[in-house]
């Protein structure tokens, strides 16, 4: 499927900013399922420097400053995507077992597994615990294929928590989100990555955005759509696989990625520093996907 | 003891092994028996004399470690041992040889490690081992600098084994202090010893700055003349001394993060005549602190971009943000490995061996032999400090091991190893203390070169487990000593001298905002002190205060040292006791705190004779604020702090180069002088009181003011208002006249640099100045002091109008020269990164 993807972040301030040092992660990268064959990025007020670059994890940063001093920040990033779906028809029953993924994980032979180790790894917003690996345990039983049991858990966080945007924010940490029960796509992405990582698995977050489409019979609605985040684990030997425990599904053509990393703090869509500004900005973000 | 008889340095053989100054035989090394001998061989009280002599040397030139030094707690003066560590230059040639290899392989782990990754891929470092350390930064991938090198700075601790050699501990690589404190102890030492430094040939450490500068100037291909600045965290930094020390030594601005500033894609310093650019930064602030947008967003030590500065090559930082990755001490375990991945041998100085507990079999071992270890976390927290575990208790064993089997990843052990002993003086006595050595390597164009000697420390005690300078060690000067003498090196051409000087006028505004505020305080001090040294004086003499006067005198006070007014007590003898012990002399040592922290600002353009008064000056804060019973009188206690302020605007005055450094701190005074000495003539003359008070007061303030000796030599013993005022406000001559303090600041004034479009019309402060020392020097004085209701209405409303305009100009200095960074914040609130 082709998209193209309009992003729209506004900031207005309470008090002048008078310069700014910005890095925005708004540009899909290109992934196995994922072509990006354009993409832009406009600020108000003008930019004194930018500049673009992959980061560690292969994304694109943008870094931008701005000298003019101004109440109001607009960035429109602009891109057109092509995806497809994960591999045709993966049948989740079949493959790695829990036990021999695990084995592989610790032996760690091949580079691809040594690479993935990183992602098994606490990080700065996903710690595993006991809470989180006893969660999750009693679905990754050693002769079960691994995948099949990811897609279980999936489908456990999407029945078992309840989908609440104003129940968390963004450094909510999971231990509450998993008292709550509530919380949004970033919270349960971050659970499941956190079980999959107690348990020995190694997992990615992928933030990106989702195409939804109208109930039959309306049109849809310009800025409907929003960002979106899920998840990708690996199963040696096999590769990286995604799912979506707030939509229950593995990520298909619909999911547009932008960014990966090992956690929400990675792929920071917009982070920095501003000099002046008051108190209290006011954000607001719109997100329009248009098939082409 | 006589002394005339020669010490008793005797030191016995040690009942144990690790004695660093005898062979196995037992015999006195040759080149550490000429020392003993030499320190032995003088008189009794003279080792007494040169201690004394080396505290003041250090606490002359503001050698501090500062440990929790705050407002009460004055800042440690560094503790240096006055017998060397020596070393043979035989020994040294294989610790150089060892250090050099050492620090070329951790320069390619680097490059490694932040570019393609082989020894993780390839499986020489299992990835835990790199990627659960804090230190490893992914913002930093990719980041290179110019030249063959990534590492330029590398220090090494080292201890001696119980072989007898050499055995490395730790390596620092993000910003290694040391380097500037054993400088200082070699000057200091080679001033204490003049005759037995230079007999003993030891190997001189200028060279290893002289790498560094060149190293650093030529990090930028790019410019004839880079800009070089040494980046602190500031005054309150515990190695602050040793950044402003080697900033002075190597001549680069020393600057703080609000020093700089990224504009267009460069990095700048913010100076009177504008922004400069800054091309290379030597770093002594921690990686993670240096850029809030990618790194620690809560910092405020770094500069917001300077990261993406660096990428982009504009600056290069020394050393490269994220060589703290080269700290985590599980590399140790695997560096055998790496060395022969990336070297192709075994590097040939040992390492202590480390286990890690992320690898299952050196788990089970740790755990088994706990009591044998030392167990040190991975990712510290600051102040955080290995655990012996021979030392620790049954429940903080189990503790301890809870915590490994929490979190394996996050603990390496090393067995407990005993550091040799080096003599070092207790009194007069010699005592063995462990040592530890940290030496000093910095990248050329092509290899390494070491420092030859380093910072060597020594524990507190015999049985001293860890020595560091956190922990109160002592230190001593490391001397390699030839049996040759060294081929001197000259210091520095003398022509890039010269380009220096003429580049260092261009000052951080910060430190020139800090050199007026120093001038502010000290005049403010000056003026405090004064009169309260008056009103002692009135109390105790023999004829009786007042209440009326000793209202105004109080008033005035507390007008100066911006306190609230006390509740005025009965008795001259209580009014005494409140000025001893009362608020008056706390709110004085408060300005004078404020003076010392400005002056501590701008450590690096003050001389070592000035610091010498400041330090005078710290020393007699606390009688200011001491309790009554040690209380003594007011005289010792004033006296004292007026000569060393008047000690302190001489010297300013007299060795410090005409650059606006100067000029600011000198507005500073003189606008100070006239803010105080116009509130005084205001609060004093301003109620007309009746004859013999009002000459008393009169005599008051030309007492205060310095200039009552003048008068009687003019006017007579009969002291007139009129003529007082002649004398302290209208006379130019006199130094201490209002007047005179603006005709002073108005020439100051006009030499600041100035941009505005019109060759005449006047800038706002020298037009406000004109007017008010035109205002002044219009005054009819008897309009001024006559009598309207009891009150001298004109004098007090030429002052007050006075005081508002120095305050106006104060402000108009501020907004126009100095740096007003607006506050910063975070764009989206995380507080990730503390976990």
């Amino acid at each position: 499927m082709r998209y193209r993807i309009r992003h729209i972040t506004e900031y207005k301030y309470a008090g002048r900013v008078s310069h700014c040092y910005n890095l925005a992660q708004m540009t899909p990268r290109s992934s196995r399922r994922q072509t990006c064959h354009n993409s832009r990025i406009d600020v108000t007020p003008v930019v004194a420097a930018g500049s673009r670059r992959e980061d560690y994890f292969g994304n694109t940063a943008y870094h931008f400053e701005i000298q003019k001093p101004h109440r109001e920040l607009v960035i429109t990033a602009t891109s057109e995507v092509e995806t497809h779906s994960q591999i045709g028809d993966t049948n989740l029953d079949l493959g790695r077992t829990c036990a021999e993924a695990r084995r592989q994980m610790q032996q760690a032979r091949l580079e691809e597994v040594i690479l993935a180790r990183e992602f098994q790894l606490d990080s700065a917003m996903v710690r595993a615990s006991a809470e989180l690996r006893d969660f999750a345990a009693d679905l990754f039983t050693d002769d079960r294929p691994l995948l099949s049991a990811v897609a279980a858990l999936t489908e456990r966080i999407y029945s078992e928590f309840e989908y609440s945007p104003l129940a968390t924010t963004i450094a909510t940490p999971i231990s509450e989100v998993m008292k709550n029960r509530k919380g949004v796509c970033q919270d349960f992405a971050h659970v499941q990555i956190g079980c999959l990582r107690a348990l020995g698995f190694a997992a990615k977050y992928v933030s990106g955005y989702l195409e939804t489409l109208p109930p039959p019979g309306q049109e849809k609605m310009v800025g409907a759509d929003a960002s979106h985040a899920w998840l990708s684990v690996f199963s040696p030997g096999e590769g990286w696989f995604e799912f979506d425990p707030t939509n229950n599904c593995m990520a298909g053509e619909q999911h547009i990625i932008t960014a990966w990393g090992r956690d929400y703090y990675d792929v920071t869509p917009l982070k920095g520093v501003i000099f002046g500004g008051g108190t209290d900005p006011i954000m607001t973000v719109s997100v329009d996907v248009a098939r082409l | 003891m006589s002394g005339e008889s020669e010490l008793n340095l005797h030191y016995p053989p040690l009942d144990r092994a690790g004695d660093d100054i005898r062979d196995s035989e037992g015999q006195v090394l040759p080149h550490w028996q000429y020392v003993l001998d030499s320190l032995s061989a003088l008189p009794a009280d003279a080792l007494a004399e040169r201690q004394s002599k080396a505290l003041r040397l250090l606490r002359d030139d503001g050698a501090t470690y500062n440990v929790y030094s705050d407002d009460i707690n004055p800042p440690r003066i560094w503790g240096l041992d006055l017998v060397p560590n020596v070393i043979s230059s035989e020994e040294w040639a294989d610790i150089e040889a060892g250090l050099l290899e050492r620090s070329e392989l951790l320069n390619l782990l680097l490059r490694d490690l932040y570019g393609p990754r082989t020894l993780i891929r390839t499986g020489v470092l299992p990835p835990e081992a790199l990627f659960s350390h804090r230190g490893f930064l992914r913002a930093c991938q990719g980041v290179r600098t110019p030249g063959e090198h990534e590492l330029i700075t590398h220090a090494v601790d080292m201890v001696r084994g119980a072989d007898g050699n050499m055995l490395v501990l730790a390596d620092r690589t993000q910003c290694p202090s040391g380097a500037g404190y054993a400088l200082e102890n070699r000057t200091v030492m080679s001033r204490t010893f003049p005759s037995l430094f230079r007999d003993s040939h030891v190997h001189r450490l200028a060279a290893y700055f002289q790498q560094l500068r060149s190293k650093l100037l030529s990090l930028c291909p790019n410019r004839a003349r880079p800009r070089v600045a040494v980046l602190t965290p500031g005054p309150r930094n515990e190695t602050y001394f040793e950044h402003a020390y080697i900033a002075n030594y190597l001549g680069f601005y020393l600057v703080q993060s609000d020093d700089l500033i990224v504009r267009n894609g460069f990095l700048w310093m913010k100076s009177l005549d504008g922004l400069n650019r800054v091309d290379v930064l030597l770093r002594r602030v921690d990686d993670w602190f240096c850029d809030p947008v990618e790194l620690r967003s809560d910092s405020r030590l770094g500069v917001p971009g300077l990261l993406e500065v660096v990428r982009s090559g504009n600056l290069v930082v020394a050393n490269p943000l994220g060589s703290g990755v080269l700290e985590n001490p599980v590399l140790l375990k695997y560096l055998p490995g790496i060395s022969k991945a990336l070297l192709g041998r075994e590097l040939r100085m040992p390492t202590v061996q480390t286990y890690w507990c992320g690898d299952e079999q050196d788990k089970a071992y740790v755990l088994e032999h706990l009591q044998e270890m030392v167990i040190k976390p991975i990712n510290r927290r600051p102040g955080e400090l290995s655990i012996n575990a021979g030392q620790a208790t049954a429940e903080e064993l189990d503790a301890l091991k809870a915590r490994i089997m929490q979190n394996p990843l996050g603990f390496v052990a090393q067995p407990v190893i005993g550091a040799s002993y080096i003599p070092t003086l207790d009194g007069a006595v010699l005592t063995p203390r462990p040592g530890i050595l940290r030496t000093f390597t910095v990248a050329g164009t092509s290899s390494y070169s070491v420092m030859p000697g380093g910072l060597t420390r020594v524990g507190l005690d015999e049985g001293a487990f860890i020595i560091s300078s956190q922990t109160g060690a002592s230190s001593k000067d490391t001397w390699v000593v030839a049996s040759e003498p060294e081929r001197l090196i000259t210091n520095q051409p003398a022509e890039d001298q010269a380009a220096r000087e003429a580049d260092m006028i261009n000052l951080p505004s910060r430190v020139l905002e800090n050199l007026y505020w120093m001038g502010r305080y000290a005049e403010r001090a000056e003026a405090a002190l004064r009169l309260l040294r008056t009103t002692h004086a009135l109390l105790n003499g023999e004829e009786p205060v007042t209440p009326a006067m000793r209202t105004y005198l109080l008033r005035s006070l507390s007008s100066i040292a911006a306190t609230a007014v006390p509740p005025l007590p009965e008795s001259d003898e209580a009014m005494g006791v409140l000025l001893r012990e009362g608020a008056i002399p706390h709110a004085i040592a408060g300005v004078l705190n404020s003076m010392l922290f400005c002056a501590d600002e701008a450590k690096e353009l003050l001389s070592s004779d000035t610091y010498r008064v400041i330090n005078d000056i710290r020393d007699a804060l606390p009688v200011l604020n001491a309790a009554p019973d040690d209380y003594r009188t007011a005289d010792e206690v004033i006296d004292p702090l007026v000569t060393a302020l008047m000690a302190l605007s001489g010297l300013n005055h007299e060795s410090m180069m005409r650059g606006y450094g100067w000029r600011f701190m000198e507005l500073g005074r003189r606008l100070e002088r006239a803010l105080q000495s116009s509130g005084m003539m205001g609060e004093l003359l301003g109620p007309v009181l009746a004859e013999p008070e009002q000459s008393r007061m009169t005599e008051a303030l030309l007492l205060t003011l310095e200039g009552l000796i003048s008068y009687r030599r003019r006017y007579g013993a009969r002291t007139a208002i009129q003529t007082g005022l002649d004398l302290v406000m209208l006379d130019t001559d006199n130094p201490r006249s209002l007047l005179y303090q603006l005709d002073q600041m108005l020439i100051h004034v006009r030499k600041l640099p100035n941009n505005k479009g019109f060759l005449h019309e006047l800038p706002p402060a020298e037009r406000a100045l004109v007017s008010c020392a035109t205002h002044i020097r219009l005054s009819i004085l008897s309009e001024l002091t006559a009598d309207q209701d009891g009150e001298r209405q004109g004098l007090r409303e030429a002052m007050a109008a006075l005081g508002d305009n120095l305050m106006q100009i104060s402000d108009m200095i501020s907004d126009r020269y100095f740096d007003h960074r607006e506050e910063s914040q975070q764009l989206v609130t995380a507080r990730w990164e503390g976990l």
